[in-house]
């Protein structure tokens, strides 16, 4: 990969099947060394987006870059170096878990020179391992899934829903392997609606709604521009019309009032609730699930 | 390299059911040599047809008779259907396997995101389909051999079969890629199997009902196994070079359209 090249460029990518428009006018940019969350309901075009970025689907416009190479329909070569988890992952399920690895190792043409960690943090033992896929529960081909694709130790892990099926123990141990993935440099794209989990992991995320980019950017700042849930109680009846203009009225009741308000007017309304009888005052942080829903409302 | 690799792949999944097909194939022509009739024998029911009222002659046709020799039942031997049921068996399943299975299961996405060229795993499928044919048709006439070893028939030698055994390879070599075509434009593999069975028998359908009903003896050419008649090689002690030209071009025909659409299509 060119040292200088992003992980990921999309540039006005667009997928559609029949009439049916899975993908609009994407565009995107995710540098190296970045854990990058793709964000959306079932159906917003988050896999078609990662299936044409692997070249399993051909645009219907635009183009892509990964790892500095073109994305074309089939093209090879740079794929050795990319991880993919699958949304739905399926197996051959007359082969072992062993089998299954070793055969897909030998494919990537890389070593797994990572598979003996992963399969001892994720907790897939050899025991196991030697059994038919087909006796796997659902968390266990979840695992085995993370483990072919991070085994070769990739430059960049498309992972697609990766923590569907898995138990919040094994969860953490996934979270803790991001953490490695980033600090070793590696580029992560995680595709969820797990916002709780996009959240602790990413550094940036990008929304899509019915195939269209709605948000791209910091998580942070995703929080930032989102209005605070301000509530505020009163020793004594006041007017909560009066408070109104500072933001969205949500709760009006004699003592009580329930505002959605922008950081920028947060000072000026605590302001003026501290000329108020006021008695308690509550300001809480907008979760990433609430500025998700905001953009999808 | 990919390629080797795909096809340890196709042949941990399919090398059981080969084995099994190549020595029933072998079983079944070891065991026609062993009821098939000798010189002597053929050479009276010959006479007792000639015998038969002219109606029931021109019934039994001009074919038939030029059949009743040993070689004619060893011929028969080749166009029974047990014989073609288990080579089309490997050219639909493994073709219908390799390609629409990949994708109908969902396992492609994870041979499709490592770098493998599509190209690649249509070659690994054509390799292995000719692997297994030449597998199933050599044990065919493996079987032959052996039982003409052992119960030697005046006239005839195992060396006169390879021509036939070599032309049943190539009509369901030519059946693979078509097959192969198929899979690699479905997104299932029971909806290529399905098209793959439909064309085999199809086919098979045409040129018997051509040869029986002279109506439609014009649409024979369009069976592809109007190209194979093993008694005919037999009867002539050579294969026909148009019959190989036609199956040739067809099959590769078929095989290079594989490749184009299977490089060209969504996964």
């Amino acid at each position: 990969m060119p040292p200088s090249a992003p992980a990921i460029t999309a540039d006005g990518l667009a997928k559609r099947f029949g009439d049916v428009r899975a993908l609009e006018d994407l565009s995107l940019r995710v540098e190296r060394g970045e854990v990058f969350g793709f964000l959306g309901p079932n159906g917003a075009g988050k896999t078609t987006t990662i299936r044409v970025l692997l070249g399993l689907l051909a645009p219907s416009a635009g183009r892509a870059t990964v790892l500095g190479h073109a994305v074309r329909l089939g093209g090879a070569a740079w794929r050795g170096e990319i991880g993919y988890l699958p949304g739905e992952v399926a197996f051959w399920t007359h082969l072992t878990g062993r089998q299954t690895l070793d055969f897909l190792a030998r494919l990537s043409q890389r070593k797994p020179m990572d598979r003996d960690a992963l399969l001892e943090r994720l907790g897939l033992g050899t025991e196991v391992l030697a059994r038919p896929v087909r006796t796997y529960s659902d968390g266990m081909r979840q695992k085995l899934g993370l483990v072919q694709a991070l085994q070769c130790r990739p430059a960049l892990a498309l992972l697609d829903e990766p923590t569907k099926g898995l138990d919040p123990l094994v969860q953490q141990a996934f979270y803790g392997i991001v953490a490695e993935l980033r600090e070793r440099g590696a580029t992560v794209f995680v595709s969820s609606h797990v916002l709780s989990e996009v959240q602790r992991l990413c550094d940036r995320v990008a929304m899509l709604r019915a195939g269209r980019l709605v948000f791209a950017g910091d998580v942070e700042q995703v929080r930032r521009t989102q209005r605070r849930r301000v509530s505020a109680t009163f020793k004594t009846p006041v007017d909560a019309q009066a408070l109104a203009h500072f933001g969205a009225l949500v709760e009006a009741g004699e003592r009580e009032v329930t505002l959605l308000v922008t950081q920028e007017e947060l000072p000026a309304l605590v302001a003026r609730l501290g000329m108020l009888p006021l008695a308690d005052l509550v300001v809480e942080p907008p979760s990433l699930e609430e500025a998700f829903l905001e953009y999808y409302r | 390299m990919s390629v080797l690799v795909l096809l340890a792949h196709l042949w941990r999944r399919h090398g059981l059911a080969l084995v099994w097909l190549a020595t029933a194939n072998g079983l079944f022509e070891w065991a026609i040599t062993r009821v098939v009739p000798d010189p002597s024998q053929t050479g009276f029911v010959r006479q007792i047809l000639q015998m038969a009222p002219a109606p029931v002659r021109v019934f039994v046709n001009q074919e038939i008779f030029a059949n009743l020799t040993t070689q004619g039942f060893l011929g028969f031997g080749y166009v029974h259907p047990f014989l073609l049921l288990l080579l089309a068996v490997w050219a639909v399943r493994v073709a219908a396997d390799a390609l629409a299975g990949e994708v109908g299961r969902g396992t492609i996405d994870l041979i499709g995101s490592r770098p493998v060229a599509r190209a690649s795993q249509v070659t690994a499928a054509a390799i292995a389909l000719l692997a297994g044919l030449t597998l199933i048709a050599g044990g065919a006439w493996v079987g032959t051999a052996v039982g003409l070893r052992s119960r030697p028939l005046e006239g005839v030698t195992a060396v006169d079969l390879a021509p036939v055994a070599a032309m049943a390879l190539l009509l369901f070599a030519v059946f693979a890629a078509i097959a192969l075509l198929v899979s690699a434009a479905k997104r299932e593999s029971g909806a290529a199997v399905s098209w793959c069975a439909a064309i085999v028998a199809g086919s098979y359908v045409v040129d018997y009902l051509a040869r029986v009903w002279s109506t439609i003896g014009f649409l024979r050419p369009l069976s592809l196994f109007r190209y194979y008649e093993p008694q005919r090689i037999l009867r002539e002690g050579g294969i026909a070079t148009m019959d190989v030209a036609v199956l040739a071009t067809v099959g590769v025909v078929a095989l290079v359209t594989a490749f184009a659409v299977f490089a060209r299509r969504d996964l």
